[in-house]
């Protein structure tokens, strides 16, 4: 009797005693104090860009929420590469025009959407409620993923203690930083209307918006400080050992090695040069801005540069295998079979005899899609999956694991061709054509040399912004092009496209019908922000002007 | 009353025999007849007959559930009428109380139920059984798919994010690994519902849901008894709303009526790809376009319900040995259920159940107990729920024959998108996929009670009870399907695929996945009672108790998840996933969980009048901010019987109304926050040959604090004597109002995307609920033949949000789809969508102004279906609905009340009718899954001619319109439908056969007849009004219907024998 009520007490005491066993910790999960060793910065610093800067993100479905098919996706459907039937985030709605007017002139198909203005959707749209069904949220969250990450590495690196010449690895670290927040607010002064600079590295940000032309400063400001720390990174062989752990191993492939300090810094330069092209319509573009593209792109990519990649892997470290990447979603076995459909304006584009054409473009039985989603989508077109067999051609689309490669950032093909059309627009016309030529050799299209063919200033720019179009395409910069050559804008604003292929419902193709897209340039910040964080009094307008 | 037939012969020990009976003279089964003093004891027979061993002089104590016990001294033959325990107050309950307690001397309304009172739902699990049966609760069967749980809502929402889930308790002890519905129905004698803080507060941190307290069975006083049963039931898919595909067709047809591509040409069937190449083409927005064509060309009617759809059964069994003899009792229970799947190959669902009670009193005062039940469950349900194959039918057009199999034998997987391009064919599921799902639960107590030194009463408890889930899940290669590979469509798991139609890659090459789930849960029950009688024990002339009761509550909780996956098997077999030439540990994690606690409960009784009871809890958590901080949990109760006093009791009030009692009761309890919510950590991601470290997107809290709801509730118990004769002899009335605040619910709160952070774990919400719960019960009539027993249930309860640290909330729906929002002022889960409108000119009552501005009312009318729409034939709109531009709260989907209708008719001791129905008012459910099969002209409603502008069609225009106006597939109100209902849920009618067959040693034959679900009343046009597709026991995720398993209507046929 006595000893079971001794058990009893001595049994509670125990139990009591043991407040210790209440810290139970996360055992599954590292601490943030294991980021601040050298290779846990490396780990963060990685992550921190490639996961939370492209992969993870409070909202998102399966059909729309990754950076590279996503956010890059909405920029190839406003550029009239892609259209989408699902309405997953009113993404067929999205890249749809507001008014087609075909062959004949007078067969008007109108935007059968509600609203039917593309203006008035984005707006209907662009509100909290809407969570994660507002399409501009991702690009706006997941380039400020990318900032915070950065600002959060940048903060801790003073605790870290490297080995080897520390100097180096902490300027290729602080390198890496710098750099990936300049394209994080590169892209964000490209597509909206106003932003936040945001360098602080506590988790917190402020109410004091910014014009997208601030954004762009920022950037650049950004990319001259990696570009300080690329000089401060002397050691050869430390800076290879921390570069070559930030780079995913896997896309350490072909163009994905390890770029040098030299690479990294004409990569700078060739962002930098797209910093000042995509923002100005080129009706606007001063001699000023052609000869800063010139000299930027004259410091930018060459053709050997070793660039920052993506590859997919089958276990989806970074990029799934499939549906990681725009072209991987437009690839199928027939028209339309994809998540994405091949727009027949972007078909039309590629010159006769183009191999690119030959070995991506595959034919087949008209897909006709929901008649109500949109009248433009509508495709004869899709992409052969790891090409059609012509060695020596680039191929778009190739859901292999780790097949195919994926630019992140600048490539040779861009500069060259903002070199090209930097030169063009001096009136270098040839040497400007002959860059084209070089990016269609690069690219394997096998087309003959259009410099020296006495191309006119005129067909020489369309010969540009056709090679734009086909050679940077599924890369998210479809837009800024159809944005900067007015294509995009309203035609009350100068805008539209005429002598479209486009497939009504009926099936009947018509190839010299007339697209008003209607979109709107730059894009209002979205409410998802503004919400939570409004606008400090002297704020830059959130809202572009245009109605 | 009593009648006592006095027999003289005594001898040393003597043998007695009598007979139990109730007032009209009929016998009472199963009656207890024990020797008073002692272990020994017996059962009446079915024919109330008893034969017992005893000393000398002894008292014979006979109990049976329903009586007044009685004492009679032992006698050689014995005539007992017990007297029926109309005031329901005999009952000694434990649950809320600390020290067992008489429910005439309780603060707090204590819900019990004997297991004989539960229907025999061919589930065999509680939860089931449940339904209907709780005055106060409102538990749903929300999905009608095997194994799959039920939503239980007791006292009001108490939180946002941990759900209503109850406390689960078993003879004391805790149940936190093994499933409710796991519990085997067979091995359960009685069940206590405490359902709110105010009782549950005696559990502190982790009682704010209620609890719900489980009795095993033990093993009976006499002989040994052998009890089996056996039953088969046949189960179909309930139906309710006639869900079917539209009979007719609007896709644009040749002159002959083929269904043809956009170049004219009529559609083909490719046999070998098994697919149709080309799309049709639907003019779906075009105003003259009717869906009035048929099926008779070059496409056909499939019914795809017919095809998918199948009459299933379920197999029931169990076996049950108890007895007991001198200071050992026991109950060994076996039991297995067997389920077929309702959908055709989806596979099977059994769970067999091993129970063992044993009991032994060592020496005097000390008894010690230890309860085992083992649970093996098997399931090779290739779809659990059963969602993802009624989501495919119905998005597939009707033409589809999915029973297809191309000339190398194998089914489609999609037959283009003709056919709807959510649709898919679940013959090619399972025809690849082969799940094997396989779970083991021990739940194992032991306890020790001993009372000593006339005071004291120490009771040690300690449970454990652990559970392993292994599943496999194999998916065989597909690179061999030619319309799979076509469409790059293959059935697939794990293998990281981020949309539907995008390749899987090595997967089609076959893939396995494992999962290994474990959890291991102690409790640890240590407790003193102390017991003063101020008259007994320290001759004070007052009739003051006191019972003071102490103890230490010990919970250790550890899961375990292993989930690995490997893809591109190789090209011989037999396999495993080491084989795979890609393979990848998707989860490795362990979960601990500790919480331990002091209660103190103190109580006094004054006589037979009333009582005061408080104390308090202090419990400590691993989950709580900073680790160390207790957080305690105060309650108090009183009681007044106020029909005790003499002014009542000898008056006229006492012959009308023999028991008043009024009770009252506050108190606080918790829910825990997850375990790691106050960890800050960062995310791991694999990255080729490292590991990359990641910043979290919801992001830890270290400051968060316990959930805590206080509540108080009122109550009161009365019993009315009735009519004199054979109808409503009487009725007893039970009635609790309840109030209760959670000031600290827990949310992941927004934070401004350009901080980086996606959201911030907080206490955020404010919330507040109020309900009336009422129970009557009469004895609706009463012969020497016939006993018809009457209990109505009612439960009203509304719970509400009163306050949001940030922005409304805005959720979509765990099932898809479905918009809900979460916002101060408003009902907690509120559908959030589009308007549609009844007249042009409605007014918003948030702004007082026209929902369509004045000027512009004109282009609309209201259609003949009472929908306002587009009334301008050259509108590019004209036919469609008119849809709000904004979005708005509809109102609240939980029922204004819900009640249940129990009758319980006896005749002539061996028939027994059981008839209970269930009734919800004004639920709301939205019907997404209508909504979807909008989309692609699929719904039966397309069938249905409206009238727009004098023309009168079936317009495609108006239904697609529904679907597609301003959000594709977004949420309005037109799907927005009252479901409540009256169902019949159980018919029963038992036979006991035993009078008739005159074996030696049979006590019961018993034949059974019971029907399920056989009777539905409702407006509401989906399949099942009762069904929700949210998160089960979500608190804000309860009102939408997509594409869940309806119920299934079930007749069972059972025979119960007794030896």
């Amino acid at each position: 009797m006595k000893k079971i009520f001794l058990i009893f007490i001595a049994s509670s005491v125990a139990f009591a005693s043991c407040k210790k066993q209440l810290d139970v910790k996360n055992p599954n999960e590292p601490t943030p104090e294991a980021s601040t060793n050298e290779q846990g910065i490396v780990s963060l610093a990685q992550g921190g860009i490639y996961v939370n800067g492209f992969k993870d993100l409070k909202y998102g479905d399966g059909v729309f929420g990754l950076y590279w098919s996503g956010a890059m996706g909405f920029h190839e459907m406003l550029g009239d590469v892609i259209g989408a039937e699902a309405a997953n985030s009113f993404e067929n709605q999205i890249g749809c025009p507001d008014k087609v007017t075909l062959d004949n002139g007078t067969t008007v198909i109108l935007n059968p959407n509600n609203p039917n203005k593309w203006y008035t959707f984005h707006r209907t749209v662009n509100q909290n409620d809407q969570q994660g069904s507002n399409f501009i949220f991702y690009e706006w969250a997941y380039s400020y993923n990318t900032i915070a990450a950065a600002n959060k590495v940048l903060a801790i690196l003073p605790e870290v203690s490297f080995s080897g010449n520390a100097a180096t690895k902490l300027a290729t670290m602080k390198a890496w930083c710098h750099f990936w927040k300049a394209y994080a607010y590169g892209r964000l002064g490209s597509i909206f209307y106003a932003g936040i600079i945001n360098n602080d590295a506590s988790g917190k940000t402020n109410g004091n918006y910014v014009t997208k032309e601030a954004l762009i400063v920022e950037s650049n400001a950004q990319y001259d400080l990696a570009v300080a720390d690329l000089g401060a990174a002397t050691s050869t062989a430390d800076y290879n050992a921390v570069i070559g752990k930030l780079i995913p191993s896997f896309c350490q492939v072909g163009k994905g090695l390890p770029p040098t300090t030299a690479m990294w810094i004409r990569n700078i330069s060739t962002l930098k040069a797209r910093n000042i092209l995509v923002n100005k319509t080129v009706a606007s573009m001063t001699a000023g801005d052609w000869s800063s593209i010139l000299g930027l792109t004259n410091a930018g990519l060459l053709a050997g540069d070793y660039i920052f990649t993506g590859r997919t892997t089958s276990t989806g470290d970074f990029l799934p295998a499939s549906g990681a990447t725009v072209s991987s979603r437009v690839q199928s076995s027939a028209p339309g079979g994809g998540g994405f459909k091949l727009s027949e304006r972007w078909v039309q584009d590629f010159k006769a005899g183009d191999l690119r054409y030959t070995n991506n473009v595959k034919t087949g039985s008209t897909w006709i899609g929901n008649s109500d989603r949109g009248n433009a989508f509508n495709t004869r077109f899709t992409l052969w999956n790891g090409g059609n067999g012509v060695a020596g051609t680039y191929v778009y689309a190739n859901t292999a694991p780790g097949a195919f490669e994926l630019p992140l950032t600048g490539t040779y093909e861009e500069n060259a061709l903002m070199k090209a059309e930097a030169l063009i627009n001096q009136s270098q016309i040839d040497p400007g054509l002959a860059l084209i030529d070089a990016v269609r050799t690069y690219m394997g299209a096998g087309l003959a040399p259009v410099s020296g063919t006495g191309l006119t200033l005129a067909q020489a720019k369309e010969e540009l912004r056709r090679e734009r179009r086909i050679a940077l395409a599924f890369r998210g910069l479809s837009f800024y092009d159809a944005r900067r050559l007015k294509i995009s804008e309203p035609v009350s604003l100068g805008g539209g496209r005429t002598g479209c292929i486009v497939i009504p419902t009926t099936g009947v193709v018509n190839t010299n019908a007339t697209i008003e897209y209607g979109y709107l340039d730059y894009w209002d910040v979205p409410d998802n922000e503004l919400a939570y964080n409004p606008a400090a009094a002297g704020s830059a307008p959130t809202k572009n002007p245009k109605q | 009353m009593l009648i006592l037939c006095i027999n003289t012969g005594w001898a040393q020990t003597t043998e007695v025999t009598g007979k139990v009976a109730d007032a009209n003279g009929l016998p009472i089964p199963n009656a207890s007849v024990k020797e008073k003093g002692t272990k020994n004891g017996v059962s009446a027979s079915s024919t109330g007959v008893f034969s017992i061993k005893v000393k000398n002089n002894a008292t014979l104590v006979i109990s049976a559930i329903g009586f007044e016990t009685l004492e009679v001294a032992a006698t050689a033959n014995v005539s007992v009428t017990l007297t029926a325990d109309i005031r329901g107050l005999s009952e000694v309950v434990v649950t809320g109380t600390g020290a067992a307690t008489s429910k005439r001397k309780l603060a707090i309304a204590v819900e019990s139920i004997s297991a004989d009172k539960l229907p025999a739902a061919p589930t065999a699990s509680i939860d089931q059984a449940l339904v209907g049966k709780i005055a106060g609760a409102q538990i749903s069967s929300v999905n009608g798919n095997p194994g799959q749980p039920t939503n239980i809502l007791l006292r009001g929402i108490n939180t946002l994010r941990s759900g209503t889930f109850p406390m689960i308790l078993l003879d004391g002890l805790e149940v936190k690994a093994t499933d409710f519905n796991s519990l085997d129905v067979n091995s359960i004698e009685r069940i206590e519902v405490i359902q709110g803080a105010a009782a549950a507060t005696m559990y502190g941190a982790q009682g704010a849901n209620g609890v719900i307290q489980l009795f095993s069975k033990k093993g009976r006083n006499g002989k040994l008894n052998i009890d089996i049963s056996s039953s088969i039931s046949q189960n179909s898919l309930l139906n309710v709303g006639d869900v079917h595909k539209a009979f007719n067709h609007s896709l644009v047809t040749d002159a002959n009526n083929n269904v043809v591509n956009s170049a004219g040409v009529p559609l083909t069937f490719d046999p070998d790809l098994s697919h149709y190449a080309n799309n049709v083409v639907w003019n779906s927005l075009d105003p003259t376009n009717s869906n009035v064509k048929q099926y008779n060309k070059n496409l056909q009617y499939y019914d795809h319900n017919k095809m998918f759809f199948q009459n299933a059964y379920t197999y029931n069994n169990s076996v049950s040995i108890n007895g007991s003899r001198d200071r050992l009792d026991f109950n060994f229970t076996g039991s297995d259920t067997r389920q077929e799947s309702i959908f055709k190959g989806n596979g099977k669902y059994s769970r067999s159940n091993f129970i063992s009670n044993i009991g032994v009193e060592p020496i005097k005062n000390l008894k010690i107990r230890a309860v085992t039940q083992l649970v093996y469950t098997k399931s090779s349900l290739l779809d659990e729920t059963g969602r993802t194959i009624i989501y495919a039918l119905n998005n597939s057009r009707p033409f589809a024959n999915y029973d297809y199999r191309s000339p190398d034998g194998n089914y489609g997987a999609y037959f283009g998108d003709a056919v709807g391009v959510n649709g898919y064919n679940p013959n090619y599921q399972n025809q690849y996929g082969h799940p094997d799902d396989q779970k083991i639960d021990i739940v194992q107590s032991f306890s020790a009670n001993y009372k000593f030194l006339k005071f004291f009463e120490a009771d040690v408890k300690y449970g454990i009870n652990y559970q392993n889930q292994d599943i496999t899940y194999r998916i065989d290669a597909q690179d061999n399907n030619l319309n799979a590979d076509y469409w790059q469509y293959w059935l697939e798991y794990y293998s990281p695929r981020y949309s539907a139609g995008a390749p899987a890659l090595a997967t089609e090459s076959g893939e396995i996945n494992r999962q290994v789930y474990k959890t291991t849960f102690q409790n640890f029950l240590p407790s003193l009672t102390v017991r003063l009688d101020a008259e007994k024990d320290f001759g004070i002339k007052l009739p003051i108790k006191s019972t003071t009761y102490g103890a230490f509550d010990y919970r250790k909780n550890i899961s375990t998840a292993f989930l690995a996956y490997g893809v591109d098997a190789p090209s011989f077999t037999p396999f495993t996933m080491s084989n795979m030439s890609t393979y990848k540990i998707v989860t490795d994690t362990k979960t601990p969980f500790v919480t331990y606690g002091y209660v103190v409960d103190q109580k006094f009784d004054y006589g037979e009048l009333g009582g005061i009871s408080g104390g308090f809890r202090t419990d400590y958590s691993s989950a709580f901010g900073r680790g160390s901080k207790p957080f305690t949990f105060p309650h108090f109760g009183a009681y007044l019987r106020v029909s005790s006093f003499n002014f009542w009791n000898g008056g006229s009030l006492g012959n009308i109304f023999p028991e008043f009692k009024l009770r009252s009761s506050y108190g606080k309890a918790g829910i825990q926050p997850g375990a790691f919510d106050r960890y800050i950590t960062l995310n791991t991601n694999s990255m080729g040959d490292n590991v990359a470290f990641v910043f979290k997107t919801t992001n830890p809290n270290p400051d968060l604090s316990v959930e805590v709801s206080r509540e108080t509730e009122i109550g009161a118990d009365l019993v009315i004597k009735g009519f004199k004769g054979n109808w409503f002899s009487n009725f007893n009335l039970s009635g609790t109002y309840w109030d209760k605040q959670t000031d600290n619910a827990i949310w992941p709160t927004d934070a401004a995307p350009s901080t980086g952070t996606g959201s911030i774990i907080d206490n955020a919400f404010g919330l507040s609920a109020n309900g009336l719960q009422i129970s009557l019960n009469t004895s609706a009539y009463t012969s020497k033949n016939v006993k018809w027993n009457f209990t109505v249930n009612f439960s009203r309860q509304t719970s509400e949000i009163t306050f949001v640290k940030d922005k409304p909330v805005v959720l979509i729906s765990n099932a898809g789809s479905s918009g809900y929002v979460l916002e101060a002022g408003k009902k907690i889960g509120q559908l959030f969508g589009y308007f549609m409108l009844h007249a042009v000119d409605e007014i918003n009552p948030a702004t007082g102004d026209y929902y369509i501005p004045k000027a512009n009312q004109g282009d609309f009318a209201v259609a003949s279906n009472g929908w306002v729409v587009y009334s301008k034939p050259s509108d590019p709109n004209y036919k469609q609905p008119y849809v709000t531009p904004n979005q708005y709260s509809f109102g609240d989907p939980n029922p204004k009340f819900n009640m249940s209708f129990i009758n319980e008719v006896n005749i002539s001791s061996w028939i027994a009718i059981g008839m209970q129905w269930d009734w919800v008012y004004r639920s709301h459910l939205y019907n997404q899954t209508k909504e979807w099969m909008y989309r692609d002209g699929i719904h039966g409603d397309y069938d249905n001619q409206i009238t727009i502008n004098n023309e009168t069609g079936a317009w495609t225009a108006f239904y697609r319109g529904v679907y597609a106006q301003v959000s594709r597939n977004g949420t309005k109100n037109y799907f927005y439908e009252n479901a409540g209902f009256g169902r019949l849920r159980n018919l029963s009618l038992a036979v006991d056969l035993a009078k008739f067959v005159n074996v030696n040693g049979i006590r019961k034959i018993q034949l059974v007849f019971t029907g399920r679900n056989i009777a539905t009343i409702t407006n509401y046009t989906g399949m099942d009004p009762e069904i929700s597709s949210g998160a089960y026991n979500s608190a804000w995720d309860r009102g939408v219907d997509h594409n869940s398993v309806p119920n299934i209507k079930s007749y069972q046929v059972g025979l119960n024998l007794g030896f």
